[in-house]
């Protein structure tokens, strides 16, 4: 008994009519909606070849002609009537598909005008949210070359701002829309081709399938990090926008531009998502990053946020400053700055709300972060 | 405000655009005059089913295009829709929510309950 699992939408109108599939052994499929038994969705299933469904999903192969190319003249039906989270059963037919009466008609291609861009092109083959990041570092002048560390560098710099991006797009949600995402793969993006042709370029791919319409959970994210870049020619304009989003996503944003002044070199982007029909591009040369980190740095707290915990106090270091409390999410540790609040008096094992900031700085020649929470006021609970 | 259909609690989200000025959509209709029933969601249709891969929130809207060739040229290629009518949908100030969701010209809305859609469509020619 053979079976397929969607894994993505490629046309949705009141639920998906149009899906692709996989089969255990990781054989592609191509499934369409036909009409409903019942209670029952009905799906016409084709198994394809993996360059056939890449050209569909491009728009240059319509979809009949896709289903009629079917792997050995195979062709299936497959009901569901519990969601397509489960596996699909296809039970083979007899019949010649071209006499089903089951094929769409001719002409239904899923984009109505080629791609000419690298990020729109490779959204739409791979029908998810693609990046496409370049950069001119001076080894690149006369060869297509960039050294590890500037490229090791510029992905975790991108990285951690798309990550710091998201979580700030996130926290503008409603409660309930945060909790119907999946977050449980804490990987953001993966590079899918690492060194394009042209200047230095390099494209990734949002880690995650998108929705069953189509949508990838990062467009959020890359829509805050375009308004950074937004206004990147006008340094009072982007402080703004900057100021605006004061937080770790600033942050992250003020150290990518240090990192690329350091590396003298600008950067330029595009992403996009299957249905678009231009990425979104914006960029910033390395003459306008300058100014720019100029600006940012004499912003005071630009790159930290309050968090509030509240908790019973396992540990206060009245010399040092250092504590630690335990709240319903976690262990939280942290310190006093210099003029902060005494922790004298508390008492370990009471309930205290601890208001906090917290800075993030990188550690020297590693990407990573190192986060440290600062109290600025604390009260019983 | 009271929307056309019961929706989960947050929903429509806080992305979703209130509609203030007016605008057409088009959705696909069994016949002509339309029917309170061509304007049933994913969830009225089937209470009992589960939709994973689109919020429940989605499930309570309903599909449709800001483009009418999107029907056109996609939806009534496939069989079991292709009998189907385009119905051009005047949404104005008091019509509800509306959110670009999936493919380009794909949004779903949430209609109120005070919105009188019959009134507000007409089945286009082809």
């Amino acid at each position: 008994m053979k079976t397929i699992r969607h894994t993505a939408t490629l046309f949705y109108y009141d639920g998906p009519q149009v899906f692709e599939a996989r089969d255990a052994i990781g054989g592609h499929y191509v499934a369409v909606m036909v009409e409903p038994q019942g209670e029952q969705d009905r799906y016409l299933v084709a198994g394809v070849a993996p360059e056939r469904l890449r050209q569909f999903r491009s728009g240059t192969l319509d979809l009949r002609s896709l289903l009629v190319e079917a792997r050995g003249q195979e062709w299936y039906l497959a009901m569901t009537a519990d969601g397509l989270d489960q596996p699909l059963v296809l039970v083979p037919q007899q019949t010649l598909l071209m006499e089903s009466g089951l094929l769409p008609d001719e002409g239904f291609v899923l984009h109505d005008r080629p791609a000419e861009d690298l990020a729109l092109k490779e959204a739409r083959e791979r029908n998810n949210l693609v990046l496409e990041i370049a950069v001119d570092p001076p080894e690149s002048a006369e060869e297509h070359r960039i050294r590890v560390g500037t490229l090791v560098g510029l992905l975790g710099h991108v990285q951690t701002m798309v990550k710091h991006a998201y979580g700030a797009a996130l926290r503008d949600l409603s409660l309930d829309t945060r909790r119907a995402i999946d977050r449980s793969d804490a990987h953001l993006l993966d590079v899918v081709i690492p060194a394009a042709s042209g200047s230095f370029r390099v494209v990734l791919e949002g880690a995650k399938s998108p929705d069953l319409l189509g949508q990838n959970e990062l467009a959020r994210a890359l829509g805050r990090v375009d308004v950074l870049f937004e206004m990147a020619s006008d340094p009072q304009q982007a402080l703004a926008a900057v100021k605006a989003n004061s937080g770790h996503l600033a942050g992250a944003y003020l150290r990518l531009l240090r990192f690329l002044v350091k590396h003298q070199m600008g950067l330029r982007y595009a992403w996009a998502e299957p249905s678009f029909t231009k990425p979104n591009c914006r960029a910033i040369t390395e003459a306008e990053a300058g100014p720019l980190v100029s600006a940012l740095s004499g912003v005071s707290n630009l790159g930290s946020e309050s968090v509030e915990l509240v908790g019973a106090l396992e540990k206060a270091d009245v010399v040092s400053g250092a504590w630690r409390i335990a709240t319903p999410e976690g262990t939280y540790s942290g310190e006093i700055k210099p003029g902060g609040p005494s922790l004298e008096g508390l008492r370990l094992g009471s309930g205290y709300r601890f208001s906090c900031i917290e800075e993030i700085e990188e550690v020297e020649g590693t990407g990573r972060e190192q986060r440290t929470l600062y109290l600025i006021e604390h009260r019983p609970a | 405000m009271s929307y056309r259909e019961l929706l989960p609690e947050g929903c429509p989200p806080d992305t979703a655009e209130e509609i203030a000025a007016s605008r057409e959509v088009f959705r696909l209709v069994r016949g002509n005059p339309p029917t309170q029933s061509d304007f049933r969601s994913q969830r009225a249709e089937r209470p009992g089913r589960v939709f994973l891969g689109v919020t429940e929130c989605q499930a309570c809207g309903l599909s449709v295009f800001a483009e009418r060739t999107e029907l056109e040229a996609k939806a009534l290629k496939l069989q079991h829709l292709k009998n189907r009518l385009i119905c051009r949908v005047e949404l104005v100030a008091g019509a509800g929510r509306i959110q670009q969701t999936g493919q380009r010209s794909h949004h779903t809305w949430w209609p109120l309950a005070a919105f009188h859609i019959l009134a507000h469509c007409g089945v286009e020619t082809v």
